[in-house]
């Protein structure tokens, strides 16, 4: 496993990406990476707002067409998450953080996908606080669970660069 | 033109601006003009906004100035704690006075607390605007400063010193600090594509006045931000004032913040239902809105990488 990693850092486009320079490379990536993470956490996180019953006067089945966009930002942050860790596949394997933010992003993605049938349900098309009463006990704690999930990600995310310095 | 330069010049709008902004609207209390009142409001929402390039161009004039002859650091130095506090105080004004259109747009009218409420955050202001000003005054101007020289009162009005110190004795502080600036920024994203979504016609079947309820967020994400964002500055400026990817930064976000300010107030959008399909200019506002947020998260993400000259 461990000669996999640096084989795989030592390859074209990892080593490519970490010593691309200021502009292209790793801060291009990066951004590709914040770009993807705005669009898909913040639609969820507004999303789930929804949910938690803030502006009930949106229709739920408006909130279905923001989905094509989520996945995109998904598909986007899969793609430069990918290139990130082949970048430095040794050390964010041995960062544990690494691994917390990866279980809450895929825990997030599956309330996603979940609280499709709760948006996309029938009968939630009239618009109006009646909505409300449609999101359910099980809306609500899906959309709850996706925003701590989100917001643990992010935090977890965040001190993959700080936790070797923390630990040692 | 230098950044010290842009400093004298940015400091006149907070300063005078918010006389102007108060005077503009005790006359609108006192003809009872509701156009008057939210004009001045917009005013105040807007000097909020101007107070942020104006006081971090601040820090780069101070350091410019450092050393010069005939210029006294501990006058800097109270002008800069009292900058602070006037832009806290400008920014709590620039608040509420947003919070009280977005109430105005929904209900056609002011709640019996708004009026009260702004009239004594921008009384304040005004009296903390005009002791900054002041004190910036006498550090260029020694013919009009005291014989004993305005250090700094107090240990608790040293805030910006303290902020500094305590971001560097407490290693866990910055990254905590990076992680609510992650949060905010995806609240106020993910509410501002939403509705700009809304507003360019790719999601339909919503009105404009029902995503309107949900604007509130945006100034949620945008407050954890400025906070956040603030704590950074004041703990290490010297890595972002003469950076240019932060300045331009600083120049996106008052454009979005202005278009942000335009969209809570606008009767087009107001006007839009469910199914309508967006005006020209909606269209183009909603467009602009996305790539100045954009923008701003690239200049974000890009700025550590590039450094100051």
């Amino acid at each position: 496993m461990e000669s996999f990693f640096i084989l795989l850092e030592q390859s074209s486009l990892p080593a490519w990406i970490r010593e691309g320079g200021t502009l292209t490379g790793y801060p291009l990536v990066l951004f590709l990476h914040t770009l993807g993470l705005s669009v898909l956490v913040g639609l969820s996180v507004a999303l789930d707002f929804r949910l938690l019953g803030f502006a009930p006067g949106i229709p739920l089945r408006a909130l279905v067409r923001a989905y094509p966009l989520m996945w995109a930002g998904f598909a986007l942050n899969a793609a430069t998450g990918a290139l990130l860790f082949a970048a430095d596949a040794t050390r964010h394997f041995s960062n544990p953080a690494f691994f917390v933010k990866l279980v809450c992003v895929a825990f997030a993605v599956v309330c996603l996908v979940l609280l499709r049938n709760v948006v996309s349900r029938k009968n939630s098309a009239d618009a109006g606080p009646v909505d409300e009463g449609r999101v359910g006990m099980r809306g609500k704690v899906l959309a709850a669970s996706s925003l701590g999930a989100w917001f643990v990600a992010i935090g977890a995310a965040r001190l993959m660069a700080y936790i070797n310095e923390f630990i040692q | 033109m230098n950044l010290a330069h842009l400093h004298v010049l940015l400091n006149h709008f907070p300063t005078i601006g918010t006389v102007v902004g108060f005077g503009l609207f005790l006359v609108a209390l006192v003809w009872k003009s509701e156009d008057l009142k939210r004009a001045s409001l917009g005013v105040f929402v807007v000097i909020a906004l101007v107070s942020i390039p104006a006081y971090l161009s601040g820090n780069a004039a101070q350091l410019i100035l450092e050393g010069a002859p005939d210029i006294s650091e501990a006058t800097i130095e109270a002008h800069e704690d009292a900058a602070l506090l006037a832009f806290v105080f400008m920014g709590l004004t620039g608040l509420v006075s947003w919070l009280v259109l977005w109430q105005f747009r929904r209900l056609s009218n002011f709640v019996n607390w708004n009026m009260p409420a702004v009239l004594l955050l921008s009384a304040v202001t005004v009296g903390l605007m005009a002791r900054a000003a002041n004190l910036g005054g006498e550090i260029n101007h020694p013919e009009i400063r005291p014989d004993s020289v305005a250090g700094p009162e107090a240990a608790w009005l040293q805030t910006a010193a303290i902020a500094s110190a305590f971001v560097f004795d407490n290693p866990w502080v910055w990254p905590i600090n990076e992680i609510f600036h992650f949060v905010g920024l995806c609240i106020l994203f993910g509410v501002v594509l939403l509705v700009n979504l809304r507003l360019l016609g790719v999601i339909k079947g919503v009105s404009f006045a029902a995503l309107h309820q949900m604007l509130p967020w945006v100034i949620v994400g945008f407050v954890i931000n400025v906070v956040t964002g603030m704590l950074f500055f004041v703990a290490n400026h010297a890595q972002y004032v003469a950076n240019p990817a932060f300045q331009w930064k600083m120049v996106l976000l008052l454009l979005a913040g202005v278009n942000f300010l335009y969209l809570t107030v606008y009767d087009e959008g107001w006007a839009l239902g469910p199914d309508d399909n967006p005006p020209r200019l909606t269209r183009v506002l909603a467009a602009s809105s996305i790539v100045f947020w954009v923008g701003v998260i690239f200049l974000g993400r890009w700025l550590p990488y590039i450094g100051s000259e």
